[in-house]
């Protein structure tokens, strides 16, 4: 034995190298998998293409969705072994709430929350074997922000105009309405799909978030407080309309039927609509100024969160000429908003510079009532800073008061707001209408927009005067 | 001495108590509790107490875990049968009962491994043989061409035909290592011994490639191949093997991936799944879907949704186990997986003799290599390879074959802990 030691001690040698390579794989391998099954977990089990969570979800009674003083606005019913969707409100909800159809997908909150509405996401889920005692249990209902009171009127209001209605708390960023017109009726899906989803005037398009416009004369508000805080101008600075301004060689912007507004202050500026004014500002601020401000406001990042948005279009700010930098700021040439965002800029204002995070969904709970989520309101942003913020607002009154928006006076309470007549190359203008009331201590912000209507004085303030009526009953 | 044996009998009963479990979380759920069912989970624990006791009169020191170990896993794969394939059920049972029987038989024959040696060129020959007869005969059956049909029989060949050529390995490698190392031969870099003397080895290499030609084997080609090529280098310590085979390997499969298009398939299946998840790559990608659903703990015995991977009682088992086990009981298998790989080279480290260290070490290798191919197709970690799943998947070939490998394990280890 001793004879064959030596040449033995090299292949325990190589055997124990080999050895620990044969392990060290199976232990790689243990971690892959471990990989695979807890990090890779959901994005995995969630995977549009698995068919478990479908399947799953078939022998469950989804939740319901509500309003947030619980009036049902979705609920499952069950006919003939297999549960069907309801939606009480028809088209009212249609694109805030979506719809869920085993053909045509799920969109909206429907889609958003479907691991909580099914029941999927639930923490006993991860129980393994146990969680199986608790599959008689329905899903969770989603109480969203929006009251469905307020949603109705600003549906009836719009009325067969194509437009939307966004009405948000400013000091929370809840959503309270969320209209879009047109809209169409999910409870019918399955029988008018091919009319809904071929229509010219896109009734599936979320308008509200999705939607993309050019601002026209709303955006000056946020003008106004970048020439305020970049100091180009202060609230005793006078401008010099005469009626149209002739920029460059070539271009000249001109006021809605040349009126000259002759000496005007800031204030009064924003209370006439002045393009002189504002496009003089925006030339005084320049170009790297105005894309900071556009930046400050958040129009060059997405909201994450509940509410599925397109994004705004900003021009490419370095290389505008003078003329198209003058448009930009009376909200024309090549910038595209949401009236998501408008709302937001309004209470913006409204709550003292603050842009809070708009949200739709209150508070989750499951069926026997547990508390699964709650939104707590959240900055999201803070654009401006609370002395200027109240400046605008202070402006924005008096276009109320005595400008262009004098449609959306309501008697008693002072409503702030701007009005916008945004050309566009489909039509007629769109008319917008941004505001918040009451303007000593904001409870509600809006912003409205009616496609191809004409003037937001005439169209879009009315609108507003009668949401916010409703609003603030 | 007595310590083994009772060790070995409460390992064993604790693994009659997984069965049993297992059939009757399944069998209640599904609500089709039989009481014939039921006595074969009675039944089969009873066989592998008896297959102890049998044994523990000869061996007195062998391993204690290595057979808990083996019908521990046969007991999860049992149990996931009944539970993907209920008609299977009984089939697997008398499999696993065979395989009790073809361990106790194995682990006598080898009682004096050493003997066994001396049949080296007899079983490199009958292994060869049933390789060659695959690779001409194969039908094939489930996705696997390495059936061979006679009658009503269907087997494998190459199940076994890999224990044969890994005891002839052991049994050439340990008379002929002197050669192997002390090489006199100057290929460039590499210092390699007379071609006369690795002749065994290249025409192995050279089987292994066909195979993965004529069979479309990928699996099983590197399979082989990587256990010889081990083998080789347990046996030489030299690394120039190792340098050689993997570039060998390389540009055959290089090669292979250029001229046939199944292979380019599959490789372009592993490295981009998603490109077309319902058409050629269903089977991975289902795969997946399942290993991520079950997550932690799983689904639940019966509860999750494993029918939807084709083949999942074969080949596709672990991730059947991931879905409804989850990742509790993926790493169970392969922390059982990992313990057989590491008593087999310890097995191998304690003997005295080269042909059972090189047999051990060999047999230790093939496991660990078998599991990682087949599991790391499963899970993507790999190109998806046909193999089956030792111990665990269906099928009476590799329940029987891995019951030897573990028998010859056994008798191995009585040997090296009396001496």
């Amino acid at each position: 034995m001793n004879k064959l030691d030596i040449p033995q001690k090299a292949i325990r040698r190589s055997i124990y190298r080999v050895g620990l390579f044969s392990i060290g794989l199976l232990v790689v391998l243990l971690s892959y998998v471990i990989y695979i099954q807890v990090f890779e977990s959901d994005t995995l089990a969630f995977h549009p293409l698995n068919r478990r969570t479908a399947e799953a979800a078939r022998t469950v009674q989804r939740g319901q969705i509500t309003d947030k003083h619980g009036e049902v606005l979705a609920f499952s019913k069950l006919s003939q072994k297999e549960y069907r969707r309801e939606y009480p409100y028809d088209a009212v909800f249609a694109h805030v709430v979506g719809y869920d159809s085993p053909k045509y997908g799920k969109t909206g909150i429907e889609g958003r929350y479907d691991g909580y509405l099914s029941g999927q996401i639930n923490p006993e889920k991860r129980l393994g074997a146990i969680s199986q005692l608790f599959t008689s249990s329905a899903g969770n209902t989603v109480v969203l922000s929006l009251d469905a009171k307020l949603q109705q009127i600003a549906y009836q209001t719009l009325g067969n105009r194509r437009g939307a209605v966004v009405v948000m708390s400013p000091k929370s960023g809840a959503i309270l309405a969320m209209v879009s017109r047109p809209a169409f009726n999910p409870n019918t899906l399955a029988t008018t799909w091919d009319n809904v989803s071929q229509a010219a005037n896109s009734p599936l398009l979320n308008r509200a978030a999705q939607g993309l416009y050019p601002p026209g004369s709303i955006i000056k508000v946020m003008v106004a407080e970048a020439a305020l805080k970049e100091h180009i101008a202060d609230e005793n600075l006078q401008f010099n309309c005469n009626g149209s301004f002739k920029i460059g060689p070539d271009y000249i912007l001109t006021e809605v039927n040349n009126t000259a507004h002759g000496r005007v202050d800031l204030k009064h500026a924003l209370a006439v609509s002045c393009n002189v004014t504002f496009g003089q500002l925006a030339l005084n601020l320049g170009r790297s100024k105005m894309a900071k401000t556009f930046e400050r406001y958040g129009f060059t990042q997405l909201i994450k969160g509940d509410i599925q948005e397109s994004t705004n279009q900003l021009p490419d700010f370095s290389r505008l000429n003078d003329g198209d930098l003058a448009q930009t700021g009376i909200g024309q040439g090549s910038l595209l908003v949401t009236p998501l965002r408008m709302a937001m800029l309004a209470s913006t204002f409204a709550n003292k510079g603050i842009m809070m995070k708009p949200y739709l969904v209150q508070k989750i709970t499951a069926p026997e009532g547990t508390l699964l989520r709650e939104t707590k309101p959240e900055v999201w942003l803070a654009p401006a800073g609370s002395k200027l913020a109240d400046q605008i607002a202070d402006m924005m009154v008096s276009v109320v008061a005595e400008g262009t928006g004098s449609g959306a006076a309501l008697r008693g309470i002072q409503v702030a707001g701007k009005t916008g007549t945004a050309e566009n190359p489909h039509g007629d203008s769109h008319a917008w209408f941004i505001g918040f009331a009451p303007a000593e201590d904001p409870q509600v912000a809006i912003a409205v927009v009616v496609e191809n209507a004409g003037a937001g004085g005439s169209v879009a303030a009315p609108i507003a005067r009668q949401i916010l009526l409703q609003a603030l009953r | 001495m007595r310590q083994k044996k009772v060790t070995e009998l409460g390992l064993l009963l604790l693994t009659g108590l997984v069965l049993m479990n297992g059939y009757l979380a399944v069998s209640l759920a599904n609500h089709q509790f039989s009481y014939s069912n039921f006595s074969i989970t009675v039944i089969l624990p009873a066989f592998w107490i008896f297959t102890s006791m049998i044994i523990r009169r000869r061996f007195l020191c062998a391993d204690p875990v290595l057979l808990p170990l083996a019908v521990f896993l046969a007991s999860i794969g049992l149990t996931l049968i009944l539970r993907l394939r209920p008609d299977l059920f009984i089939q697997q049972a008398i499999w696993l009962a065979a395989g009790l029987l073809a361990f106790i038989v194995t682990a006598i024959s080898f009682r004096q491994a050493e003997d066994i040696a001396k049949y080296k060129y007899l079983c490199g020959i009958i292994g060869i043989i049933l390789l060659l007869i695959t690779i001409t005969f194969g039908v094939d059956i489930g996705g696997n061409k390495n059936w061979i049909v006679l009658g009503p029989i269907r087997v494998q060949p190459s199940e076994f035909a890999k224990l044969l050529i890994i005891v002839f390995l052991a049994a050439y490698l340990s008379e002929r290592r002197q050669l192997l190392t002390y090489a006199t031969r100057h290929y460039g870099p590499l210092i390699l011994p007379h071609p006369r003397f690795i002749a065994p080895l290249l025409a192995l290499w050279a089987l292994t490639m066909a195979m993965l030609i004529v069979q479309r084997d990928l699996g099983s080609a590197l399979l082989y191949f990587g256990t010889t090529v081990i083998m080789t280098y347990m046996a030489s310590g030299k690394w120039g093997y190792v340098v050689l085979a993997l570039g060998l390997f390389f540009t055959g499969s290089t090669v292979c991936y250029y001229l046939f298009p199944h292979v380019q398939v599959r490789i372009d299946i592993w490295l981009n799944p998603w490109a077309d998840p319902s058409g050629r790559s269903y089977q991975i990608v289902q795969s997946l879907f399942a290993l991520g659903s079950g997550g932690v703990l799983g689904s639940g015995l019966t509860f999750g949704h494993p029918n939807s991977i084709p083949e999942v009682h074969t080949d596709f088992i672990f991730a059947a186990i991931g879905e409804e086990l989850g990742l509790a009981g993926t790493a169970a298998v392969i922390m059982a997986y990992i313990l057989i790989v590491y008593r087999a080279f310890r097995t191998a480290l304690a003997s005295q003799i080269p042909f059972t260290m090189l047999l051990a070490g060999g047999l230790g290798v093939l496991t660990a290599l078998q599991v990682f191919i087949i599991i790391g197709g499963v899970t993507k970690f790999l190109p998806l390879t046909g193999i089956t799943l030792p111990l665990i998947s269906y099928g009476g070939s590799s329940m029987v074959s891995s019951f030897i490998l573990l028998g010859m394990l056994f008798a191995i280890s009585e040997a090296t802990s009396t001496q």
